[in-house]
């Protein structure tokens, strides 16, 4: 049984249709890609999966999401949460809040630790992961607001990884980020996903060619080819696949 | 198994703090706007029969108030006296309020414009009773010389053109309509002004290059060009502010001082706002009556600017 | 003369300001900048003339004396300013919790649809006559809060704690009610600037609705802040509405709320009648102005440095 099942997905935003019937079979601990151009509903698809799109009151969503065949909208959204994570395209650390605060946060909220001890160990160990450790265990009280983009994002990464999650869901982690930042979290990623299952939406085929085990292309809203990433790139079915892999559709 | 019990009972406990913790909240932010509904309530009903007993609503508009052995009465004076003090206090703030709004809220990078808008923020809810204190002050000190030279020479030359004439124009008493307005005015000008500043301040910076590129003369740009952006706000604050300056008391209770009769506005003059503060301070019914009633007046005054103004803007 | 020469020169100034719009626009406004930052200097400098003859005669011992005793011509401000501190605390003990529920229910409770209209509903409590909030107060509010207390002094220690309806204690919760919307505005704009990413990030760490608004409030603490002093400002100054419900004891200096009492701002405005007889008291009464105008002036900058800071 696959990590996560999409069966009929139809998402949209007033009257506007943006996910027009998608399903999508997501294997456990390894890296799927969703890729496709602006506007195809990637993010969508991805806050469909931890229920941030209910933050968007317009948006209406219909057909079933199932997580170890649980149907997620049956579950209560915490747990739920605690289960699925998700880093964005744009670093959003809560500025005020200092650096140990940010990745402490949703372990306190969800009482996921039973002592200071224990969430002292679970933020090293998560800004470890994160290779952001070295350069701030200096300064954790420091407002998160004051480090630098590339730093920023991989704080989110530990506030993400704090929780141990079972699913990662992954907004164009690296679209604003320089080489050396971006060579790290997709090496991050290829580590994690021995733990985990990561959904990674990338604006970039040529991200999803270098560390994605499947892909799946998305065009206005459809699913319109799904598997193994080598397949897809080497020996895609559809024409529209051919020209977005190959650099020629955007 | 223990674990996954004790999750769900966290998250339980969570929920059930998450409902009691909003209902708070929503209690608080209901509780802001109860009173509301209780003394717009509260007026109209005694109000309302208040009119009714004292003469009927054409009567109560026209009448000279009433003493503590009458039966009937009005707020006839008051009326005319809160009108014109209004209507004057709301054209000189708006007169002066645009400009200095335009200047606070376009010419942002001067020194001196921050001043300025220090200024306007420290006044803009400044104790209204300072306020007028501070033109009963001015008034005292300029009256004399002002009736000798300025005043009593004008309404010596101009007073046989006509019998109105004097009651708009001639030497001041140390209580008078105008100095009432110009309190009025001086709480008008920073409410005007901010609204102003924000108004022009948020002026996409494409919208305004256009206009001044179009327009020529920067004066074009700013009043003419860009009048249809800011024009809604711009209008909001001029009826907000004069609905807020309508009921303002405190500033007329040493310049205007108040008046029980049809007057000068060169002397003591009525208001609503005055009277209700005196009427509703005596011993004596029919003098409270009339302040509910005066009240109901006024609140419909208002209430009808402020819809307006949410309407329009 | 020199009052003569003030109003007579206010008229040509705002003419040549209007002109000069025409002619060199930057210069007309800069004058109506400068009107505006000379009525604050001639305000307090006219204050100061006024109350010299009492400061000359007493020094400061006016501000901080309790009697105030027009016969024997001696004033003290100091129980204004104790009543003037005690009901601006009352009322921003309670307003400060109505002004975050508010900001909370319309940004986070109300479905979109209601949120304009309960707004507009807290802006039109702004923009009510404080007379009528006086009105209300002196006759539905006092009686009201008398029988509440007492009933409950009645229950926990047997007798009646509030003797009057109009005492400190109705003008702090008359005074709350009146200055609650101030506070709200800020607050409420400040909490609708949280940005969408920091919402998102909330959220999908697992917050519910209620945390999630704690996390917001405290990110918007500058704005708490700024309302906070907004609001003080409002309820120190606030004199129509107070004056009618406070009970205007002049004589006797007490600190419980429970008991009638006397604000510098209703001090002003009930004794100012009484002031042409006596020789001292307008100078008394101008020297509580000026006072209020410090407070006024300290309290309003503060706020609007605090905000100003957070919007950086």
């Amino acid at each position: 049984m696959a990590k996560v099942e999409f069966k009929d997905l139809r998402v949209s935003f007033g009257a506007l249709p943006v996910i027009t019937g998608v399903n999508l079979s997501i294997p456990d601990r390894s890296i799927t890609a969703l890729m496709g151009p602006s506007g195809s509903g990637k993010s969508t698809i991805l806050r469909v999966l931890n229920r941030l799109l209910e933050l968007y009151p317009e948006a209406r969503v219909s057909g079933e999401v199932y997580l170890d065949g649980q149907n997620i909208f049956d579950m209560n959204v915490l747990e739920l949460r605690r289960k699925v994570q998700m880093i964005f395209q744009i670093p959003n650390p809560i500025p005020n809040l200092s650096i140990f605060e940010n990745v402490a946060l949703g372990l306190k909220l969800n009482r996921l630790v039973r002592s200071r001890g224990e969430l002292f160990k679970r933020v090293k160990s998560a800004l470890e992961k994160a290779q952001l450790w070295d350069e701030v265990k200096d300064r954790l009280g420091a407002p998160a607001g004051k480090l630098s983009g590339g730093q920023q994002q991989r704080l989110c990464v530990a506030r993400a990884l704090a929780f141990e999650p079972e699913v990662l869901l992954a907004d164009e982690p690296t679209a604003n980020l320089d080489p050396e930042n971006t060579a790290k979290v997709e090496a991050l990623f290829l580590e994690l996903k021995k733990e985990m299952t990561i959904v990674l939406v990338t604006h970039y085929p040529p991200q999803a060619a270098r560390i994605s085990d499947y892909a799946a292309f998305l065009y206005k809203g459809q699913i319109v080819e799904w598997g193994p990433t080598r397949d897809v790139f080497t020996k895609p079915r559809h024409e529209l696949t051919e020209k977005y892999v190959t650099g020629r559709l955007y | 198994m223990t674990a996954e019990r004790k999750a769900e009972d966290i998250t339980a406990v969570r929920m059930v703090i998450n409902w009691l913790g909003l209902g708070l909240f929503a209690l608080l932010g209901v509780a802001a706007v109860v009173p509301l509904f209780l003394i717009i309530g509260d007026v109209y009903v005694k109000g309302i029969d208040a009119i009714n007993r004292l003469g009927g609503l054409w009567h109560f508009l026209t009448e000279l108030p009433p003493t503590p052995l009458d039966e009937r009465g009005g707020i006839g004076p008051m009326l005319v006296g809160t009108l014109y003090m209004t209507a004057l206090g709301a054209l000189l703030g708006i007169a002066v309020g645009l400009p200095l709004g335009v200047y606070i809220g376009e010419m942002r990078k001067e020194k001196f414009a921050n001043v300025a808008r220090a200024g306007v923020n420290v006044l803009v809810e400044f104790p209204t009773i300072v306020v007028g204190l501070f033109v009963y002050a001015v008034m005292s000190l300029a009256k004399e010389d002002l009736n000798r030279y300025l005043l009593g020479p004008i309404s010596n030359t101009i007073s046989p053109l006509g019998e109105w004439i004097p009651w708009f124009i001639g030497p001041l008493d140390g209580f008078n309509a105008y100095a009432g307005a110009a309190a009025l005015t001086l709480i008008m000008i920073p409410y005007v002004a901010l609204i102003t500043a924000s108004a022009y301040a948020s002026i996409e910076q494409p919208l305004r290059e256009a206009a001044y590129a179009t327009a020529g003369r920067e004066f074009n740009a700013l009043f003419i060009v860009l009048r249809k952006a800011v024009s809604r706000a711009v209008l909001t604050a001029a009826l907000l502010g004069t609905a807020k300056i309508a009921g303002e008391t405190a500033p007329l209770l040493f310049t205007a001082l108040g008046n029980l009769y049809y007057a000068s506005f060169t002397g003591p003059t009525a208001a609503v706002s005055l009277w209700i503060w005196y009427a509703a301070q005596t011993s004596y019914e029919v003098q409270i009556d009339s302040a509910y009633g005066a009240a109901a007046v006024l609140l419909t005054i208002i209430l009808t600017i402020f819809i307006i103004a949410r309407i329009r803007g | 003369m020199l009052g003569f020469l003030l109003v007579v020169l206010l008229i040509p100034y705002l003419i040549a300001a209007y002109g000069l719009l025409f002619v060199k626009l930057r210069w007309g406004l800069r004058l109506f900048g400068a009107f505006i930052v000379a009525t604050i200097g001639l305000l307090t400098a006219m204050f100061l003339v006024e109350a010299y003859p009492i400061i000359a005669r007493d020094g400061v011992a006016v501000f901080f004396q309790t009697r105030w005793d027009p016969v024997r011509e001696s004033y003290g401000v100091l129980q204004a300013l104790t009543g003037t501190v005690l009901t601006s605390a009352v009322a921003m003990a309670l307003a400060m919790p109505m002004a975050i529920g508010v900001a909370v229910t319309i940004n986070e409770i109300l479905p979109a649809r209601l949120r304009g209209i309960f707004g507009s509903l807290v802006d039109l409590t702004a923009t009510m006559p404080t007379v009528i909030f006086g009105l209300w107060g002196l006759f539905v509010l006092g009686p009201f809060l008398k029988d509440a207390v007492n009933s409950v002094s009645r229950y926990l220690v047997g007798d009646d704690v509030m003797t009057s309806p109009y005492t400190l204690f109705t003008a702090g919760v008359l005074l709350a009610i009146m200055i609650t919307p101030y506070a709200a505005a800020v607050i409420r704009e400040g909490y609708a600037l949280v940005p969408k990413p920091v919402e998102e990030a909330i959220y999908a760490v697992g917050a519910t609705r209620f945390e999630a608004a704690f996390i917001k409030l405290r990110y918007v603490r500058n704005y708490i802040l700024g309302g906070f002093f907004l609001a003080l400002g409002r309820a120190m100054g606030e004199t129509v509405a107070v004056a009618m419900v406070v009970g205007g004891n002049f004589s006797r200096f007490t600190t419980n709320i429970l008991e009638s009492g006397i604000t510098i701002s209703s001090l002003i405005a009930l004794q100012f009648p009484n002031a042409a007889s006596y020789q001292y008291m307008v100078p008394a009464l101008f020297a509580g102005a000026l006072l209020l105008t410090l407070f006024g002036l300290a309290i309003n900058a503060v706020a609007i440095y605090i905000i100003q800071r957070g919007q950086i």
